[in-house]
């Protein structure tokens, strides 16, 4: 009997064991099963997003749920870069959770690869004409769309005054936009803004550059790492003009060398080691608290630089995000209430613009008086008109599932060309073959 | 009835002891492993069709130039650190292990905590540490050794010696741990004799020692080729494997292929081949250990 017994137990701490193990990996779909039941009618949704994101969502919470008090929502914030990873595993094992998921526009091609979405082609269609045009290109595949536009990322050039002044230079808003058009003329102004104060006209790094500052450019002449016809472009002769001028930029020691997002690029804002930021409309909310709180009316902003005064766009594109469905999940409809609520609304879009600083994709908005208010940080200057003249005046570039591949190999070139001084045309030719054969592209 | 219960469990009971061990290890590591032998002839991106492509994937990853890179990295930062790691260790090992010394516990733990601190906490106070204004920096700066900043992370060979650095910091005290527990086998009265005979310390360590670390020596250095081949972390958080790939190991390449650009065939392939690679260097260095013998 004794041993029936300890058999017996041992047989239930196996089984316990077992039981332990395989919850482990099904613990996923588990929860949603119980979380996604609508207990009293109410349905909970589940949203994956990070941390910057889930601020300003949670400026419209208030508001959401008094419009629907029969949606929860469970904003589950993760690291950026685990929203992919988790989506991706989510993705190819049928999950039903998350039922929504934040992603940025230079991923959104790739998850979209993934068939882990919901088509929204219908959803979306009432909001066809009113998001910028660009955003909708990434969110498209084969004629079908799978992702709602939250912010654009518009670019100008952000400097400082006080610096342009010391050197001579004009440093009003509205003398530096009209003496400062061109490429051409920014190298002009960085030469005697180096000779005069010896302070850099930007900070990049020359063997870790996050390709950020070239890409712009390339964006601004409607030229891209890809062509329409989806053919690899980095041996474009035009491509590698624009590359040279950013080597040239450096070797002429107009750049403060140093890692973007370093923590030595932090400080060296504070250390007046550069006069300028070219770069997107988020800029605005970072400058004040992160990267120059002490600075406050030495920033002012102008448009981009042109490579040309007559080229067609003046403006680039640096980041935003969007908000898709997951196609296995079990409350389309509810999720897309909140997509809708949070993305489609002009109200919940300003509040996400005035009080989080993210610019929106939903050009009804640009009306708005919030859009000519003047920033205290920039001088009183009202900035964020720069902005919506920037966006109308966009090429329509889509990141492409390849863009993390690419941006890594141009980031490579670029080290390439200045630690072993190879010629631009020689590297960017030899990265251009690497992203041929590594994607299967022309 | 009882009887045969009873010698049903004596002769089943080590296998149910062992029984979660192989549980976790089939559900965890070696399904894993034969789902990615499959992955590896397939071209997959996380989509649901996998498109079986045969050897292709193997063939592009021989004629590849990255693989090759990253498993050349590995080498120089092994050649780079394993040595320098070894005679810190060895130091503080004899240091430790000599009767003039005092307070062998407390250094015990001081040496063995960066082996337990959490290595990215670890890397990200490097990371600190060599920025271009860093701490180190300054400190040269100020003392007048430099003029200008060390570009720490910034070229090919700065950088690989910045990861040796951090990879010396956080495994000295573990292969110290392992070869003072072999000094501490030695017997004393070959050192008494030695002292009898008139030789010196050092002449002592030279002749007693060294001789008869050799064999754990060898072992410390197996452990560290395992280690340099699979090294992640540091190269990921101090460089992203960069200056133009030169901190890229293959664990870094596998990453990179897999959750930067979504090749999950491809990385398959890497991480298979990788492991056969470190198969047949694994056997060479066992049969090695049974010559010495």
């Amino acid at each position: 009997m004794n041993a029936m017994k300890r058999m017996s137990a041992a047989v239930l701490c196996t089984v316990l064991m077992l039981a332990l193990v395989l919850s482990g990996c099904s613990g996923k779909s588990g929860d949603s099963k119980a979380a996604g039941d609508t207990a009293g009618g109410k349905t909970k949704i589940t949203v994956w997003i990070w941390e910057d994101a889930k601020n300003v969502i949670d400026l419209n919470m208030p508001e959401f749920k008094k419009q629907y008090p029969n949606i929860d929502v469970d904003l589950h914030v993760l690291a950026q870069s685990d929203v992919y990873q988790n989506f991706l595993i989510a993705a190819s094992s049928g999950d039903q959770l998350p039922d929504v998921v934040n992603l940025e526009s230079l991923r959104l091609s790739q998850m979209i690869e993934t068939g882990g979405l919901l088509d929204i082609s219908d959803k979306v269609a009432p909001y066809k004409d009113k998001m910028n045009a660009y955003k909708w290109a990434d969110a498209t595949k084969d004629g079908k769309i799978y992702a709602m536009p939250w912010d654009s990322g518009p670019v100008v050039m952000f400097y400082r005054n006080d610096l342009f002044k010391q050197a001579g230079l004009p440093y009003k808003p509205e003398d530096v936009s009209a003496e400062l058009k061109t490429w051409d003329d920014y190298m002009k102004f960085a030469k005697q803004l180096k000779e005069k104060t010896g302070v850099a006209m930007l900070a990049e790094s020359k063997s870790q550059t996050d390709g950020v500052f070239f890409q712009q450019m390339l964006w601004q002449r409607d030229l891209w790492m890809f062509g329409k016809d989806g053919s690899v472009q980095l041996d474009n002769p035009e491509v590698i003009k624009t590359a040279q001028y950013f080597v040239d930029l450096v070797k002429n020691g107009y750049v403060y060398e140093v890692k973007p997002w370093s923590d030595a690029w932090y400080s060296s804002f504070q250390q007046n080691k550069e006069a300028t930021i070219v770069g997107a409309s988020w800029y605005e909310g970072l400058l004040p608290t992160l990267i120059d709180p002490d600075a406050s009316g030495k920033w002012s902003v102008v448009p981009m630089p042109k490579w040309s005064a007559d080229d067609k766009y003046s403006s680039a594109i640096d980041g935003g995000a969007s908000l898709a469905i997951n196609k296995n999940s079990k409350h389309p409809e509810e999720a897309w209430k909140f997509i809708e609520f949070m993305l489609g609304k002009e109200e919940s879009q300003l509040k996400m613009m005035k009080e989080g600083g993210l610019f929106p994709s939903l050009e009804t908005t640009y009306n708005d008086d919030a859009f000519k208010e003047k920033v205290p940080y920039f001088n009183d200057q009202p900035i964020r008109t720069l902005y919506i003249d920037a966006v109308k005046n966009v090429a329509p570039i889509t990141y492409t599932k390849d863009y993390p591949l690419g941006n890594e190999l141009i980031t490579n070139a670029f080290a390439e060309v200045f630690l072993d001084n190879k010629s631009v045309e020689s590297v960017f030719k030899k990265a251009a073959d690497e992203l041929r054969q590594k994607t299967g592209r022309k | 009835m009882q009887n045969f219960y009873w010698r049903w469990q004596f002769k089943t009971a080590p296998y149910r002891f062992i029984a979660p061990f192989f549980i976790l290890f089939m559900v965890f590591v070696f399904l894993p492993f034969v789902f990615s032998i499959y992955l590896s002839f397939t071209n997959w991106h996380g989509e649901e069709v996998k498109t079986f492509v045969g050897l292709a994937n193997y063939k592009t990853l021989l004629t590849n130039r990255e693989f090759w890179q990253s498993l050349l990295n590995s080498i120089f930062i092994f050649l780079l650190y394993v040595p320098v790691m070894l005679l810190l260790a060895l130091i503080f090992a004899s240091c430790l292990s000599s009767s003039w010394m005092k307070w062998t516990g407390f250094f015990r733990t001081v040496f063995f905590i960066p082996n337990i601190t959490s290595v990215v906490a670890i890397s990200f106070v490097f990371l600190l540490i060599f920025n271009s204004t860093g701490i180190l920096n300054q400190v040269l700066m100020n003392a007048g050794f430099i003029h200008e900043p060390i570009p720490f992370l910034e070229t090919p060979w700065w950088a690989r010696i910045s990861v040796s650095l951090l990879v010396i910091f956080r495994w000295t005290g573990y292969n110290m741990i392992l070869l003072l527990g072999g000094m501490q086998s030695i017997s004393r009265s070959l050192y008494e004799a030695a002292e009898v005979d008139g030789a010196s310390g050092i002449k002592s360590f030279w002749y007693i020692t060294l001789p008869l670390m050799k064999r754990l020596l060898a072992f410390c250095t197996v452990l560290s080729t395992l280690g340099t081949f699979s090294l992640f972390t540091e190269p990921f958080i101090l460089t992203k494997g960069g200056p133009n790939l030169s901190t890229t190991t293959p664990v870094v390449l596998i990453y990179k292929e897999s959750f930067q650009n979504l090749n999950m065939g491809y990385a398959s392939t890497i991480s298979i081949f990788f492991f056969m690679v470190m198969m047949i260097l694994s056997l060479l260095q066992l049969r090695l250990f049974l010559d010495n013998d």
